[in-house]
C-alpha cells in the first residue's frame, strides 16, 4: 500500500543530512565490523573525490579512534555469546565537510559520574599545543596499561593530535545517572 | 625457537619473526579489534628470544602505513623491550620504512627515534617505483 509521506519524510531526512555536507552518518548499535565497513567506505569516497592523502589519513584515524571509543565506553551496551563473543555499543558517528574542512563527530551515553573526569581530560587536551600533545601522547604510550581500560585514553590524544583545530566537546544531562557526550574534531 | 608468520588481514599487518635469521618484519596497517591480543604472542616470543641474541644483530623492519592508538601502545612496548636489550649491550637495529609523502608516518618515525639511545633506529623513505 502506498504511503504518501514515506518518500517525502525520508527525502527530507536524507537532504537534511546531505545539506550539512555529511559524507556518512550512523546511529545505532556499533560493532567492530561496522567500524571496518564504514571506515572502508569513507576512505574509498575520499579517494574518489581525490581528497589529499594526508587529510584522508587524518580523517580516517580520528574516525577509528572515535568509533572505538563508542564501542568501549558507551554506557548503552549489549553483550553476549552468539557462538562467538558479541559486543554492541550504542552511539552516533558522523563524518562530513564544512567548506574546506572535514569534521568527525561522535556521541554516546556515558555514566553521569564519569562526565566530570572526562570533561577535565578533554579541556586539558583542547588547551595543549601540538608539541605538548606529542609529548603527552608518548608519556601515555610508555605507561603500563590501565587495568580497567582497553587503551582509550590514548585514543583521545590521537584525536586531538590529528585535528587541525582544538577539539570541541559537550555534555547533555539525561537523568540522574546518565549524560550524552559529544566530541567534534575538524581536519 | 619457532618462526612466527601471520598473513596480513584488512586490519592487521603481515608479521614475520624469524629467530634464526635474527629478523622481524611488520608490514601493512594495524587497527585490530584487540591490539593487546594481536601483539601479545609476538611480544612474548621477543621476551624469550632477545636474551639469547648473543653477539648477533637483531634487525626489525617496520613498514606500517597506518596504526591506531592501541597498536601504537603495543609498538611502544616492543620498542622499550628492544631499547632495554640494546642498553644491556646487544646489537639492535630498527628500520622505519615510510612513504616520503606520508606526513603522519614520517612524524611517528621521528617521534619514536627520540627514544632510542642504544638501539639503532633509522628512518628509511620508501623509493617511488
Amino acid at each position: 500500500m502506498g504511503d504518501s509521506m514515506l518518500a517525502q519524510d525520508y527525502y527530507d531526512f536524507h537532504q537534511g543530512l546531505a545539506g550539512k555536507g555529511i559524507i556518512l552518518s550512523f546511529t545505532g548499535y556499533v560493532s567492530e565490523g561496522i567500524l571496518f565497513a564504514l571506515g572502508d567506505a569513507l576512505r574509498q569516497k575520499m579517494a574518489l573525490d581525490e581528497a589529499d592523502a594526508n587529510i584522508t589519513k587524518k580523517v580516517f584515524s580520528i574516525f577509528v579512534e572515535q568509533v572505538q571509543n563508542i564501542i568501549r565506553y558507551s554506557a548503552e551496551k549489549v553483550e553476549g555469546n552468539l557462538g562467538k563473543r558479541v559486543e554492541l555499543s550504542s552511539g552516533t558517528i558522523t563524518v562530513g565537510r564544512e567548506g574546506e574542512r572535514f569534521f568527525v563527530v561522535c556521541g554516546n551515553v556515558i555514566r553521569r559520574e564519569d562526565a566530570t573526569a572526562l570533561r577535565e581530560r578533554l579541556s586539558a587536551l583542547a588547551a595543549m599545543s601540538k608539541d605538548e600533545l606529542k609529548h603527552h601522547y608518548k608519556e601515555k604510550l610508555k605507561e603500563p596499561a590501565e587495568e580497567q581500560s582497553r587503551g582509550g585514553s590514548i585514543g583521545l590524544i590521537e584525536i586531538a593530535r590529528r585535528a587541525s583545530a582544538p577539539i570541541q566537546f559537550d555534555f547533555q544531562e539525561i537523568d540522574d545517572s546518565a549524560a550524552f557526550f559529544c566530541l567534534k574534531a575538524y581536519i | 625457537m619457532e618462526k612466527i608468520v601471520i598473513e596480513a588481514t584488512d586490519r592487521t599487518p603481515y608479521t614475520a619473526f624469524d629467530p634464526h635469521a635474527r629478523h622481524l618484519l611488520l608490514r601493512g596497517e594495524s587497527y585490530p579489534e584487540d591490539a593487546a591480543a594481536f601483539f601479545g604472542p609476538l611480544q612474548q616470543a621477543l621476551r624469550e628470544f632477545l636474551p639469547q641474541l648473543g653477539g648477533d644483530t637483531f634487525v626489525v623492519d617496520l613498514e606500517l602505513s597506518y596504526f591506531n592508538s592501541s597498536s601504537a601502545k603495543a609498538l611502544m612496548n616492543m620498542f622499550m623491550l628492544l631499547e632495554q636489550t640494546a642498553a644491556a649491550g646487544r646489537s639492535i637495529r630498527i628500520i622505519w620504512h615510510f612513504h616520503p609523502d606520508d606526513d603522519t608516518m614520517a612524524e611517528f618515525g621521528e617521534d619514536f627515534a627520540e627514544d632510542f639511545k642504544h638501539a639503532g633506529f633509522a628512518l628509511c623513505p620508501i623509493q617511488a617505483e
